[in-house]
């Protein structure tokens, strides 16, 4: 960024600040009161009481989560452990003709050992040199390997959180996506997920936070289904575990 | 017929009788209307104790609007610390400047968009267009209206006006060759076109569903991908919001998306929910290098502290009164003439205009059935809004002449049951010059309109007070004692009433 | 115990044979309605248009007519909800107000009075008819009357019970609206009326004449053989035929 540009970021912000003072003491002004600068009581935050002790064992969770994400258009299916994801990754590249594949840049898809599984297709770990226009490459592959970090079984979600290793296009860009979830990491309730990033705090939350439920649709052509606009038309959910 | 030129006439009546003499259109919109409308009936079932989410959802955004000042600058001042250039926007004028400036720095070509509500109350594709920006919408049907050069004719549901034939027409005109009218065919064409757009674009340009506040993060709700595309591979983001957007905390987003997509569509979740928290860390390979979120007033401070039309800031744009709205249903969204149409753009598009006169008219178009109302997942009273607004102009002096004197004759009449009577024996005497068979067929005066679609009944030979001597007499002379059950009953209710309970649960 | 009838100015003056109906009905079980003669209308038309002034001119013959009863009953869901704006209506008059919230708290819809404070469900009647039935808005939207008629109906012998596709749809009246927008209340009250052939039903029941006389006209324009009552008629005449 030129020295111009962050000079005139560095003007705006400092009308920004000015501008923010008269714009919340408008607001007080309308609501006929003195601004509101501490904490107000908030005593209905979030769900209602009764669903914030709802919860199902894992194999409920398992099963919602399946339905669910089934129900969207997504596939599920459930893995004994990393060898077996490994042989569906191996099978479905076949099957698929894939050429490139895409994947975050994390131990347990180190542990994968694609590259010697799929001899012929080309791997690519996110983000693992400076020098690539990872974007394009993500754009170009085939599949899109991650490991999702929450679902969401109630509503049928995977939750994927960026990093310098987790690319937010390796789950977008790719034709097929393939989200690993280990079986521990699957939750009753959205709120449970939500709940984490409360916890967090503005400063410690990822760039990116995505959930998704299934393949990329969209129903703006008459109200007809359509698989696949812009992310991922094919969509798997790998429970391990 | 395009929806350009419903909008270019000048009356809500003008534009419904264009619209209402549009069968395809009316057939699409009916169509598409009760499947969300179903849809949404069903994941509501699915899902239970709605109502009781709904009083959570109404109460949540209740707080955050009554607290808006501490929770928008709190969000500003966390989004801030998160890296993220914040703007603060008093008018559209104002939004559309920083906007364009933001655009002019980085010497953009090209800004790709994802579907926006806010984009479009400002007109900010044209302005982009007038310095020589190519501004491209992302969302199928966005893409859909914008090719055709139209405004979306609904909040969710931009291209619900338009068939599969007149989409390959547009989408034909794009590729240079004739495509099929096949749904997979054409989404495919948008998807391969689009995905060189996103990957060309400098500026990545959303609006925001929610914000929460203490954490400084904008949150969207999508089904396409459009949006995470937007978000992630241009270099620069631009979000614009409505300053109202806000909710505290991620806990309370669990509410809003509980609310919103079933409301919508009827789905648990959309396809993508995306918590986007400041830009791309250094150390990231992918996301926006600058982000700024432009906060927008534009007529929606005005609401704020004003009783009867503060609750409408708590909107969350889920279309649900549009498709329960039997208006709506027949006429479209383009005869609202705004850029909100339905039941929420009848009442929102006077509210943001200060409730000028040009735009009184169009709360006239609803019988006030309620049925937004029951749809709403935040319990807005749109129908008693409807009838505030029509208040205000009356007493701004607005009503129409004619009206407003046929209400004084009313009220004079009315005022007195004697004159009522008299009025009533005046008809009688009067009507024996057009009935026939005991109704009314002539459309004269004010029954045109009346008896174009019906026959007007006739006023029998006794009124019901001209017979109530007779009748009271018959009945004293047979009537039998009380049951004691009911008598008790009665008492019963008397005194709980003298308690304080009122018997109806009405709002 | 003073009961009073609140007749709403349509049935007075284009359906009395409605009021006859409630009064006989109730008569059955040894409640007398009386008639306040000073009230006319709610003020509703008036209310609805913006015209609040005008509205409460005819809204004080309604508080001044039933200011003494215990109960105030009404064959109109409408004109009850009407009476649900009072308080909003006259907020500042301290006086009228207070006696606003009084009325309100005791006025009942025909429906609501018989279920929920006599504690008839059943009034042994019988129809052998095909009989439909439509919701009107205010009654079971603003007012939540929904499973009174339904239990009424269930309970008359011999009736043939048909649900009306889109039921809970506005049959397009809206007062004013039907003559101001007289294309869309058009619109609106024609597809009610396709719902109502679709049933095939020989008679259209509902709780709110001014609805009823809106897809009655219709009907008739149309030359569809559909009869159109109020549910307390329905109920007298099964109750003189049982």
């Amino acid at each position: 960024m030129n020295d111009e540009h962050k000079d005139w970021l560095a003007y705006m912000d400092a009308q920004s600040r000015d501008k923010q003072m008269l714009f919340m003491n408008g607001i007080a002004r309308k609501l006929n009161r003195p601004r509101v600068t501490e904490p107000p009581s908030h005593p209905f935050r979030g769900a209602p009481d009764f669903w914030q002790t709802f919860q199902w064992t894992e194999q409920e969770r398992i099963e919602k989560f399946t339905d669910n994400f089934r129900s969207a258009g997504g596939h599920v299916l459930r893995l004994a452990d990393m060898a077996e994801v490994r042989q569906f990754i191996t099978d479905k590249s076949a099957e698929m003709s894939v050429k490139y594949v895409i994947r975050q840049n994390e131990p347990e898809l180190d542990a994968l050992n694609l590259e010697s599984a799929l001899p012929e297709v080309k791997i690519l770990v996110w983000n693992s040199n400076s020098e690539q226009h990872w974007k394009a490459c993500a754009a170009e592959a085939d599949f899109g390997v991650v490991v999702a970090d929450y679902a969401a079984a109630y509503t049928g979600s995977i939750t994927v959180l960026s990093s310098k290793d987790k690319g937010r296009t390796v789950s977008l860009l790719p034709t097929v996506l393939i989200a690993i979830l280990p079986v521990e990491r699957i939750k009753t309730r959205l709120g449970e997920i939500l709940a984490d990033f409360d916890d967090a705090g503005g400063a410690h939350l990822p760039a990116g936070i995505h959930f998704i439920s299934g393949p990329s649709r969209s129903a703006d052509i008459e109200n007809d289904l359509t698989i696949g606009v812009h992310g991922p038309g094919v969509v798997y959910a790998l429970i391990v575990g | 017929m395009s929806g350009t030129d419903i909008s270019a006439s000048s009356t809500v009546k003008e534009r419904a009788d264009l619209a209402l003499n549009n069968e395809f259109l009316r057939q699409a919109v009916r169509f598409t209307t009760e499947r969300l409308r179903s849809g949404k009936m069903t994941a509501a079932e699915q899902h239970g104790n709605w109502e009781e989410w709904r009083e959570r959802g109404r109460q949540i955004r209740l707080h955050t609007i009554a607290h808006l000042d501490y929770y928008l600058n709190l969000f500003a001042d966390n989004a801030r610390a998160n890296g993220v250039h914040v703007h603060f926007a008093d008018t559209a004028q104002e939004a559309v400047n920083i906007s364009l400036q933001i655009a002019e720095r980085k010497k953009a070509h090209t800004v790709v968009k994802s579907k926006s509500m806010v984009t479009e109350e400002l007109h900010l594709n044209h302005a982009l267009e007038s310095i020589g920006v190519e501004a491209v919408e992302t969302d199928l049907g966005e893409y859909i209206i914008q090719l055709a050069g139209e405004t979306p004719s609904h909040i969710i549901i931009p291209a619900i006006h338009k068939n599969r034939y007149q989409i390959a027409e547009l989408l034909s005109v794009e590729a240079g060759e004739t495509l099929p009218a096949d749904t997979a065919i054409l989404a495919g064409f948008v998807r391969r076109k689009l995905r060189q757009k996103f990957l060309e674009a400098d500026i990545g340009m959303t609006g925001c569903n929610f914000a929460v506040a203490e954490t400084g993060s904008m949150v969207l709700f999508e089904n396409e991908g459009n949006a995470r595309m937007v978000t992630t591979v241009p270099k620069t983001q631009i979000t614009l919001m409505g300053m109202e957007r806000i909710v505290p905390t991620w806990a309370d987003l669990e509410v809003m998306a509980t609310l919103l997509p079933r409301s919508a569509t009827g789905q648990k979740l959309t396809v993508y929910m995306s918590g986007i928290t400041g830009p791309r860390r250094e150390e990231d390979a992918d996301g926006p290098e600058e982000m700024h979120i432009i906060i927008v007033d534009n007529g929606r401070s005005l609401q704020l502290g004003d009783p009867e039309f503060q609750e409408l800031l708590n909107c969350i744009r889920c279309g649900a009164c549009l498709n329960a709205c039997p208006v709506y249903r027949h006429i479209g969204g383009h005869a609202y003439g705004g850029t909100y149409s339905g039941p929420i753009g009848a009442v929102l598009t006077p509210a943001l205009n200060k409730n000028v006169a040009e735009w009184d008219d169009i709360a006239n178009a609803s019988s006030l059935c309620g049925a937004c109302y029951e749809a709403c997942p935040v319990k807005i009273p749109l129908h008693e809004m409807l009838i505030y607004l029509r208040r205000r102009k009356v007493e701004n002096g607005h009503g129409s002449k004619l009206e407003s004197l046929g209400m004084k004759g009313f009220a004079a009449v009315m005022a007195k049951s004697g004159r009522f009577n008299g009025m009533l024996k005046l008809g009688k005497w009067g009507q024996k010059l057009v009935v026939r068979d005991g109704g009314i067929k002539v459309k004269l005066g004010p029954l045109k309109g009346w008896n174009s679609y019906r026959i007007a009944p006739s006023l029998p030979k006794k009124s019901f007070r001209d017979g109530w001597r007779t009748l009271e007499e018959e009945i004293r002379h047979g009537l039998k004692d009380m049951d004691p059950a009911v008598k008790s009953r009665m008492e019963a209710a008397i005194k709980k009433r003298a308690e304080g309970a009122s018997h109806s649960h009405e709002r | 115990m003073r009961v009073s009838l609140f007749i709403t100015c349509m049935s007075d003056a284009i359906y009395p044979r409605v009021g006859e109906a409630m009064v006989r009905l109730l008569a059955r079980y040894g409640v007398q309605l009386d008639f306040p003669k000073v009230q006319t209308c709610c003020g509703q038309p008036a209310f609805n248009s913006g015209y609040w002034e005008e509205a409460r001119t005819t809204a004080k013959t309604i508080l001044e007519a039933f200011d003494g009863s215990d109960f105030v009953i009404s064959p109109s869901g409408s004109c009850v909800g009407m009476i649900h704006h009072y308080p909003k209506l006259f907020e500042h008059d301290p006086v009228l107000h207070s006696k606003a919230i009084e009325l309100q708290k005791k006025t009942y819809e025909f429906s609501q009075f018989l279920v929920h404070v006599l504690g008839v469900t059943d009034v042994g009647a019988a129809f052998p008819h095909r009989v439909t039935y439509h919701p009107s808005c205010h009654g079971s939207r603003l007012l939540g009357i929904k499973d009174e008629p339904m239990e009424l109906m269930r309970n008359v012998k011999g009736m043939e019970f048909v649900p009306l596709p889109f039921a809970e749809d506005c049959c397009g009246f809206g007062g004013t609206f039907a003559v101001k927008m007289a294309d869309i209340s058009g619109a609106m009250v024609s597809e009610k009326s396709d719902h109502v052939k679709e049933t095939e039903a020989e008679v259209l029941v509902g709780l709110d004449m001014a609805c009823l006389m809106n897809i009655a006209g219709n009907l008739r324009y149309r030359n569809e053989p559909v009869r159109v009552m109020h549910l307390a008629e329905l109920l007298y005449e099964g109750v003189k035929q049982a």
